[in-house]
Formats: C-alpha cells, sequence, structure tokens
C-alpha cells in the first residue's frame, strides 16, 4: 500500500514527497529519499531515519514505524 | 470663478450623515474592514498630496509620453538582445508576476475608493486604481512584445491564468492580499508594508541593478511606476493611525502577518534577480544588503512612528536573510522545467562572492552547487542533457505561502505538519503555521500543489505535469541558459581527464 510522504534529507535544500510502501523498510525508504535527492546531496553512509524526533531502527517497516500519510521524516547521513 | 484652493475640497473631501439608511449599511464591517467605527472616527483622516482629477491626469500623461520616449530611443528588441541572459531572464520573472499582479491592485484599490471610511481616502483610492491599471498596462505593452524575441515573455499576459506552481503562490498571495480584501486590511498590507516597503526591493533595488545591466527601459519603467507608488501609498498611514488607536493588537497582527508574506513573496521575485540572475560585476550590492538598508531600516523606522512592536519573528526573519533565497534558487534550478525562464549555475566567481556577501551558511550551499555541477560535468553539457540534470521526484509546498518546503537550512529544514480539524497539512515555518492558525477559515480548503497531484487534480508524471496542469511546453520550460556549457565548468573536465 504506498504512502506519501514528506522526506527532508540532510544537505538538502526542499523537501520531496516519496511514495513509500507500507512494506519497505526505513533503510529502503532512506535510500529512496536519498536517489531522488542525488542532484544536489553527494550520497553518504550511514543513513539514519529520524521520525516525530526519534531515530528509528533501519530494519523497522514503514507500516510497523507507524507511518500514516503525508507524514515527515528526516535523512541524516554521514557519520555522526 | 472659485479658486483651486476653494473648490478642491469639495472635490475630494466631501462627506454628509445619512438618513435613508445607517452608517453600517453603507460601510458593512465585512467589506470595509475592522475595527467597524462612525464615519466621526474617521473624518481627520487626510494625506498630504492632495490631488485634483485634472492634476492628475496631466501628470500621468507627462508621465507616460516619458516612458514612450525611452521605449523608443531604447526599448526596442534589438536594444533587448544586447542584455545580458541571466539579466534578460530575470525581466521574464518580472514580466510575469508584475502586471496581473498590479491589476489585482485595481480591484482593492476600487475596493477603497467604495468602501473606504472617509471620502478623501476614497478619492485617493480612485487615483490608486488608475495608478494600477497603468502599472498593469505598462509592463504588458513593453514585455509583450519581446516575445517576438523570446517566447518565454508571452508569460508575460499568460503567468496568472496557469496553475504553475509560482502562479499557484503568486496568486494565493494578492487574491489575499488585494482581490478579496477588505479595505481596511487591504491598505493596512498594500500601501503600508508592500508598498512603503517591499516593493523598494523592485523599484529602487531593481531600477538600479537595471541601469547597471544598461536596461535603460526597465529602469524607467519601474522609476516611473514607482512615483505612482509613492503618492498612494499615502492611503494607508492614516488608516494604520485610526486602527492602532482603536485595536493595536489588531494593527499588529496585520503588519505582522504581512510583513511575512511580502518577504516570503519578494525574497524570490528580487533575491534571485540580484543575487543570480545579474551578472557578477554588476552588482552593486547583495540581496541582503539592500534587505537591510532599503526594507529592515525602513520597517523598523515605521514601527516606531505607529507605536508598534518588531515582529515575533523577527529573529527568525533576520536569519533567513542569509538563506532562504538561496535554497530557493538551488531548488528552483534543479526544478527549473517547471517554471517559464532560464536559470544560470553560480560559477566559481560567483560562489566566492556569494561566499562573502552570506558567509554564515554558504558552506552547505556551495555543496550543493558542487553536486550539481558535478552532474552536469558527468552527463556533458548541451540541451539533450538538460533532463538529466533535473530533479524528478515531486517537490513539496507550505500550505500557507504555496511556495517550495526550502525554509531553514540544508541542515535543518524548518518544515512542520499539523492536524487541524482532521486534515493534515505542512508549513515552511513556524511564521507561515502561525498566520494559518490565526484564521484558518480563511486558508483551510485551499490545495496545495502535492495535494492535488495526490488527488488525480494535477498529473503525477513530470512531463504531463509540465504541459498539462503548468501549461509550459518544450519551447518555453526553463533550461539551463548555457545548457550546463560553462567555460569554468569545461576547464574543470580538462583538467580532471
Amino acid at each position: 500500500m504506498p504512502v506519501p510522504l514528506y522526506g527532508f534529507l540532510q544537505g538538502d535544500t526542499v523537501g520531496l514527497l516519496i511514495l513509500a510502501d507500507d512494506g519497505d523498510t526505513l533503510e529502503a525508504l532512506a535510500r529512496k529519499l536519498q536517489a531522488a535527492a542525488s542532484l544536489r546531496v553527494a550520497a553518504r553512509d550511514p543513513l539514519r531515519v529520524v521520525y516525530h524526533d526519534k531515530i528509528m531502527d533501519p530494519a523497522m517497516t514503514v507500516a510497523q514505524a507507524g507511518f500514516e500519510a503525508l507524514d515527515r521524516f528526516d535523512v541524516l547521513s554521514g557519520s555522526k | 470663478m472659485l479658486t483651486r484652493e476653494e473648490w478642491l475640497p469639495l472635490a475630494r473631501k466631501l462627506d454628509w450623515d445619512y438618513s435613508y439608511v445607517r452608517e453600517d449599511e453603507v460601510f458593512p464591517e465585512v467589506i470595509s474592514g475592522r475595527p467597524w467605527l462612525p464615519h466621526s472616527e474617521w473624518k481627520d483622516w487626510e494625506e498630504s498630496f492632495k490631488t485634483s482629477y485634472r492634476e492628475y491626469v496631466d501628470n500621468q500623461y507627462e508621465k507616460d509620453m516619458a516612458v514612450q520616449a525611452v521605449h523608443d530611443a531604447v526599448g526596442r528588441i534589438e536594444n533587448v538582445e544586447k542584455l545580458a541572459l541571466p539579466w534578460l531572464n530575470s525581466l521574464k520573472v518580472h514580466a510575469a508576476a508584475l502586471p496581473l499582479a498590479e491589476f489585482t491592485g485595481v480591484v482593492g484599490n476600487l475596493r477603497g475608493a467604495r468602501f473606504g471610511r472617509d471620502s478623501a481616502w476614497r478619492t485617493m483610492a480612485t487615483f490608486g486604481a488608475l495608478d494600477e491599471y497603468r502599472h498593469t498596462q505598462i509592463p504588458l505593452l513593453l514585455f509583450h512584445p519581446l516575445l517576438r524575441l523570446d517566447s518565454q515573455f508571452d508569460w508575460a499576459h499568460k503567468f496568472y491564468h496557469t496553475n504553475n506552481w509560482f502562479a499557484v503562490a503568486a496568486r494565493h498571495f494578492f487574491d489575499e492580499l488585494t482581490v478579496g480584501q477588505n479595505a481596511i486590511e487591504f491598505h493596512i498590507a498594500t500601501n503600508v508594508v508592500l508598498e512603503t516597503g517591499f516593493t523598494n526591493l523592485q523599484f529602487v533595488g531593481l531600477a538600479s541593478l537595471a541601469r547597471e545591466s544598461s536596461d535603460h527601459m526597465f529602469e524607467r519603467m519601474v522609476t516611473s511606476i514607482q512615483t505612482d507608488e509613492a503618492r498612494h501609498a499615502q492611503i494607508g498611514h492614516p488608516v494604520l493611525a485610526t486602527v492602532m488607536k482603536h485595536d493595536p493588537k489588531y494593527a499588529q497582527y496585520l503588519v505582522d502577518k504581512w510583513f511575512w508574506r511580502n518577504w516570503r513573496l519578494f525574497s524570490i521575485l528580487t533575491g534571485l534577480s540580484i543575487d543570480y540572475l545579474t551578472a557578477l560585476d554588476q552588482r552593486p550590492y547583495s540581496f541582503k544588503e539592500f534587505m537591510e538598508e532599503w526594507i529592515i531600516d525602513q520597517f523598523l523606522r515605521t514601527l516606531d512612528e505607529f507605536g508598534l512592536e518588531k515582529p515575533w519573528y523577527w529573529d527568525l526573519l533576520l536569519d533567513e536573510l542569509d538563506i532562504y533565497h538561496h535554497m530557493i534558487y538551488a531548488s528552483a534550478y534543479s526544478y527549473r522545467a517547471t517554471l517559464w525562464f532560464n536559470f544560470v549555475i553560480p560559477g566559481p566567481a560567483e560562489r566566492k562572492w556569494l561566499r562573502q556577501k552570506y558567509p554564515k551558511y554558504w558552506d552547505d550551499m556551495d555543496a550543493v552547487w558542487e553536486q550539481i555541477s558535478e552532474r552536469w560535468r558527468t552527463v556533458g553539457p548541451g540541451p539533450a542533457n538538460e533532463f538529466a540534470v533535473h530533479g524528478t521526484a515531486m517537490p513539496t509546498f507550505c500550505d500557507l505561502c504555496q511556495l517550495p518546503l526550502s525554509a531553514g537550512t540544508p541542515r535543518k529544514n524548518t518544515a512542520r505538519v499539523l492536524v487541524h480539524e482532521g486534515r493534515k497539512y505542512i508549513f515552511c515555518s513556524e511564521p507561515c503555521q502561525w498566520i494559518f492558525l490565526r484564521e484558518p477559515e480563511r486558508y483551510a480548503s485551499h490545495t496545495d500543489i502535492v495535494k492535488r497531484v495526490l488527488s488525480g487534480e494535477a498529473p503525477a508524471q513530470l512531463p504531463n505535469l509540465l504541459t498539462e496542469y503548468f501549461n509550459l511546453t518544450p519551447d518555453t520550460w526553463g533550461k539551463d541558459v548555457h545548457s550546463g556549457d560553462y567555460e569554468w565548468l569545461r576547464a574543470r573536465k580538462d583538467s580532471a581527464a
């Protein structure tokens, strides 16, 4: 089931609409956002997903993490 | 024979008591504005120009003849062809955004001409409406014929009639500011905030840049328009003074709200022109320097004059001077096909200048331009590669200002989600959310471009969105001015090889 989300990649200049699948892992979701912003932001690892101010387990799925349509998530990239 | 001084008050300031209707029926609060006060509270409304209709017409005729003379001398297509390409694209921005926005000013002033609370106010608003009609016609006359040179100038007429994302944002702003506004809020928002403050960006800042860019036609046009603005902007000050006397909290709210809304729009309209679309050796100052000298200082003096406080978001606004329009320009460059003008990448010399002018956040912006440049270097220059150096995912927009979610910094975007009466909204910044929450009934039903795509109203695929919804064509959608073929980028490629 597709879930439209507002994604913000650290280093980017604009938020992007990301169509997640509720079975996507958060790692895959972060990769989707990174690929969508690759014109402006160089790829760096590791990626961390932040949702409601908490760093999330990358192995969780979008559904398990409780993401709902039009929620905001952030992706931090590079070493902490 | 009466002297001018004897007949002028009869022509411009003549009020009487109503006997067949109540005053609040003649001037209903919903359209005259609040606070609703009897005319006795407005009877001393006055402005200093005290112009008669004949004087107005004579004066405007002289100004129109002067503009026409400059147009005949230096405003022909062959003159425009000689302008630097980035500046030509700055002209396209203003050619589209200015004329019909001014036309909405006709509507707002006509509302003041009927529903303003004193006859002298109504007289002046009548002239204001005529002014704004002039400000519609002159740029249309000068800019639209340039489509023979470049089809993107067709957007001088077309822009506001499209659902282009920037047109949606501009309509959202001007519909509230002018078309759907009561007389009191219109005159405070337009005359005090927009015309006393922000149009200096257009009419002083851009006039100066136009002169530096040898664009004497544009310089003359905006200077001529400014002389009208200086006159009819006088309407708002006595309106604000009366509202301040009777409801200072509401006066503060109107000023705070409209300063922010103006900042959002004009930082894009003018910020991009000054810091990116003017050749480096023709930039006498940065956008931030101009804002500080002409807008911030003047606005603070206006606040002092009326006993108003600085807006609560003042520190945030000062911080945005360093970054917001840079975030927007980089985002817009990477989605340039969604707009009707062409873009240029800041090269090493421009980036050095930008770093000097904007040291606070430039490291992060520089990384973005490095990445975009690297993409051009990888795919190679040429029109065929435009879309290889273009965003593909849908960018997102604020539910208040309707502009991209590009506020904050690259490290921390300030977008915020709000659930209001069961519906989810997103705002680029705290002030945009604050404005929404003060009058949600005014804004809640408007849908931004993302919601239109998700509902199926607008196509999701970029090519269809561009052509079917934004009304662009391959000829008119925005491109890189040089198709990625920059000398400094070639030099870098050669050294890499």
